[in-house]
């Protein structure tokens, strides 16, 4: 590990000093422009990412095209404070401040992605392709978007119809035989815009364990289409239709024995109709639906007949309406009033479960002096299945000079119990233990008690007549802006997230067969807690250097209390128990305390070519309980930290050409018996065409 | 281990010697205190095999039992503690099914939290008996007992810091530490060498002696 960290170090040192030599007998000393980027996400407003009160990061495209990366999880891996973790179902979710992909809100162009079979929503699964810039606010934000947001929302921007034709083709060829394969083309004439993005991947998968019969990522293809018709019918009024579709075949493989396919085919429609009554008022209608389809078999090798079967569909509509009334240029609301409708179909489910869940929000954005700006807002979210839900937020910004700027926000944010937590019903086949929803237990118990499977009763039915509670959080966030000068910005934000009502699972019943009866409640108190600092320096117009860093606490308070009051025990090296001390207490699991990144962009418009290097950081995680006392202590097994090096160089020939080439994790680095979602070096080549 | 048991051995002769010695000495005190012993056992082998052709699945096996007092394997009826799988009965109280051995003894038992050097002193109010209708003394199922199973990698773990206080048939008391499930105290690959208990024990063999120290 510490070879591995000292390279990632040498190679950025050589970089740095190269360039900064080249730039010395230049001299080049031109001021730079500093582009004031916009963010809609934080507020549903447009807003200029500088004049936010809240901590918000945005990726752009210029960014995403020159680091190559060709999947969503490829870029947030190297943003600060995000980090993707693998799934055991395969996928790979996001971490945001500590906190679990569950917790995160994941949107294309402001609605909604689903298909969370395991909580994980796998960002794997969406294509870089056609973004034109990804926002990612930190901090509960259920105020504006309900549900899921409690740690943070990351929202995709996809491209709009732009003036005249335009089209564009990419190619990327790497290894594992990987291919990435999307073109994008767009018209756009006075009152119609049309745009069009197919995207192709594939890969042969990789076997980071050379041992066993089964490969780490198993060969995968899929293919994303979307589309877009923006009509205008008056200079006031204007209708947006889009589509999208994404279909993902992969080889399912067990054992030797058993084989078969997973499937996945997702498909979401959207009409959205705006309406600018005058200077002040506008309206808009938005009606979304999406549909997401997971589908897998096992074929029994040797007899030929299928082994299982797994059928996972859900389906959300949402109408929403939206209105914006702006009183002046300090004052202006927005409101809206929707309906979430959900349904999935799964397999081991006691019902086929319904959500609604009407909902009203309304959000305040007020300048009182030209220095300070303050936000408030709140939502309902009323359930038929869970408690309803009210979530405030207020962020509040003041600019106390030219240089500093100080922020801080506070929100409630939570998650509405899924539908596995409540309808599950689900019996190993092997072992035999089952796992029950909360809202299934009160039919289940009983009939497994009637067939004589249950031998005694841990926690009495009439417990689950209550309600499940939606886990929930408090989140605050206090930042600091500090801009040296105009090549030098930076921003440090210390957050802190309270999370009650964490749901888990827990033992309600033993089984004759002396396995369990498992099911959800509502148990721990978990904090996570920290700070995140970012650097971003232009020493010159063709040189950017981007730094940052997030320290990470992510606590269990009751874990925290059980050390305190010595009641953990670990074993030393001849098995035997010795009590544990309160700083023996790690935290949770799969959480470095740093993660770092450092990110070099060069131009050199002679050339016409841009080269960077970029790397991740993370230091130790655990990720089980290795020593058997249910807690992640000093005395566990950890995952080494590591460090990622990514290297890529692009040069654009006859203004309509651009290749380009790179290698990811230079340093080949790879650790097959915990980390499953990094392949080694991957060397990749890559065409684009502009027309 | 061996060594060690060798020296337990030896002590435990000398100690033996020494006592003897002394009661020639003082043909008075014939109750004169024996001393604690403290033990181990390694690879006690209680295999259960399952099949899940049924519904529920069938377990079958032996339960194998064992005697604080002799410091040994049995078959009759002075067994204080019986081990099948990751089972574990108690010789007092009732059986729970038909293939469990009688119990013909009044033996008890229970969990409790600590170090096998921190436990000093038996709480007599704790013990638990096997019972038809509330179910083993030691539950079943993972960190409902002595150990945790872990559903990824399929590895029982015996909990740390649980110690296991049993009254046995002879009204005396012993604690004991299980540290390993596993034949020589690791899993192997394929889990195959599962099924081998190891623990250490202290046995206070005065009894109604309940300090063990």
């Amino acid at each position: 590990m510490n070879l591995n960290k000292n390279n990632c170090i040498f190679i950025l040192c050589l970089f740095l000093n190269y360039i900064l030599l080249a730039q010395t007998v230049k001299s080049d000393s031109t001021e730079i422009k500093q582009l004031d980027e916009v963010v809609i996400t934080a507020t549903r407003t447009i807003r200029q990412l500088s004049s936010l009160p809240l901590p918000v990061q945005i990726i752009s495209k210029k960014d995403i095209e020159s680091s190559n990366s060709i999947r969503l999880s490829d870029i947030l891996n190297e943003q600060t404070g995000l980090i993707t973790v693998p799934d055991y179902g395969g996928g790979e979710g996001i971490q945001l401040q500590g906190l679990d992909s569950q917790y995160t809100l994941i949107l294309i162009d402001g609605v909604p992605l689903i298909g969370r079979s395991a909580g994980t929503l796998d960002i794997t699964r969406l294509t870089v392709g056609n973004i034109k810039q990804i926002e990612v606010v930190k901090g509960a934000s259920s105020s504006l978007y309900g549900s899921e947001a409690l740690g943070g929302v990351i929202n995709i921007i996809t491209e709009n119809p732009k003036k005249g034709l335009n089209g564009d083709i990419n190619y990327r060829l790497g290894a594992y035989n990987t291919h990435d394969l999307n073109t994008l083309i767009s018209y756009k004439k006075k009152k119609i815009g049309i745009s069009t993005f197919i995207n192709r991947y594939s890969s042969n998968g990789y076997d980071l364990d050379d041992d066993v019969t089964l490969k780490t990522v198993e060969p995968y293809s899929n293919y994303t289409f979307n589309s877009k018709l923006t009509y205008d019918i008056s200079k006031k009024t204007k209708i947006l239709l889009s589509g999208r579709y994404y279909t993902q075949n992969q080889d399912y493989v067990a054992s030797e024995e058993l084989k078969g396919e997973s499937n996945i085919n997702e498909w979401n429609a959207r009409f959205k109709i705006s309406h600018n009554y005058n200077k002040k008022w506008s309206s808009n209608f938005d009606l979304y639906t999406t549909r997401y389809i997971a589908k897998e078999y096992l074929d029994s090798i040797s007899t030929g007949s299928r082994y299982s079967d797994s059928n996972y569909d859900q389906v959300l509509i949402r109408p929403e309406f939206r209105v914006a009334y702006h009183v002046n240029n300090k004052n202006s609301f927005i409101g809206g009033i929707g309906l979430n409708h959900e349904t999935l179909d799964r397999d081991d489910f006691t019902e086929k479960p319904i959500f609604n869940s009407p909902y009203i929000y309304a959000q305040y954005d007020a300048n009182p002096t030209d220095k300070l700006n303050l936000i408030i807002g709140a939502r309902f979210d009323s359930h038929n299945k869970y408690k309803s839900q009210f979530s405030p937020k207020t962020a509040i910004r003041y600019q106390l000079s030219n240089k500093l700027a100080i922020k801080s926000s506070i929100g409630y944010g939570y998650k509405a119990p899924d539908f596995r937590q409540l309808y599950f019903d689900f019996t190993n086949a092997t072992v035999g233990y089952t796992v029950l929803g909360y809202n299934a237990v009160a039919t289940a118990i009983p009939e497994l008690e009637a067939q004589g499977e249950i031998s005694s009763i841990i926690v009495p039915i009439s417990e689950f007549d209550s309600e499940l509670k939606p886990e929930s959080s408090v989140s605050i966030n206090l930042g600091i802006d500090y801009t040296f000068n105009s090549k030098l910005t930076s921003t440090i934000n210390f957050f802190r997230n309270n999370i009650s009502n964490l749901i888990d699972t827990r033992v309600i019943a033993n089984k004759t067969n002396g396995q369990n009866v498992y099911s959800y409640y509502n148990v721990n108190n978990v904090y996570t807690e920290g700070l995140e600092f970012n650097l971003k320096w232009n020493p010159t117009k063709n040189l950017k250097i981007l730094g940052g860093y997030q320290l990470l606490y992510a606590k269990d308070k009751d874990a925290k209390e059980a050390f305190n009051n010595g009641e953990v025990y670990a074993r030393d090296n001849n098995n035997s128990s010795f009590q544990l001390q309160k700083d023996d207490y790690y935290g949770l699991y799969n959480r470095s305390r740093h993660m770092s990144n450092l990110k070099i962009f060069y131009n050199i418009p002679k050339y016409k070519t841009d080269a960077n290097i970029r790397t991740t950081y993370r230091s130790k995680y655990g990720l089980t309980d290795s020593n058997g006392n249910t807690y992640l202590d000093n005395y566990d097994d950890f995952v080494n930290g590591y460090c990622i090096l990514d290297f890529s160089i692009n040069k654009t020939f006859y203004k309509n050409y651009k290749l380009g080439f790179g290698i990811d994790n230079l340093f080949n680095f790879t650790d097959p018996d915990n980390i499953t979602n990094i392949p080694g070096k991957l060397i990749y080549g890559k065409l684009k065409i502009h027309f | 281990m061996k060594t060690i048991r060798t020296i337990q051995l030896v002590l435990t002769f000398g100690l033996f010697l020494a006592f003897t010695s002394c009661d020639n000495n003082d043909d008075t005190d014939n109750s004169s205190s024996e001393a604690v012993e403290s033990n181990t056992v390694t690879n006690l082998q209680a295999t259960q095999s399952a099949d899940y052709t049924t519904s529920p699945a069938t377990i079958t096996g032996d339960y194998i039992r064992f005697s604080f007092d002799s410091g040994s394997t049995t078959t009759g009826d002075d067994w204080d503690v019986a081990f099948r799988g990751t089972t574990i009965l108690v010789n007092g109280g009732e059986a729970t099914s038909d293939d469990e051995p009688e119990r013909t003894g009044d033996a008890g038992i229970y969990i409790a939290s600590g170090t096998l050097a921190s436990i000093t002193e038996v709480n007599t109010e704790l013990f638990e008996v096997d019972s038809a209708t509330d179910g083993l003394a030691i539950t079943t199922g993972s960190d409902n007992g002595w150990y945790t199973y872990d559903s990824t990698t399929h590895i029982i773990s015996p909990i740390a810091g649980k110690i296991i206080v049993v009254k046995t048939t002879t009204g005396t008391y012993a604690k004991f530490e299980i540290t390993s499930y596993y034949e020589d105290g690791e899993a192997n690959e394929d889990l195959s060498n599962s099924q081998y208990y190891s623990f250490n024990y202290v046995y206070q063999p005065n009894e109604g002696e309940t300090s063990f120290e």
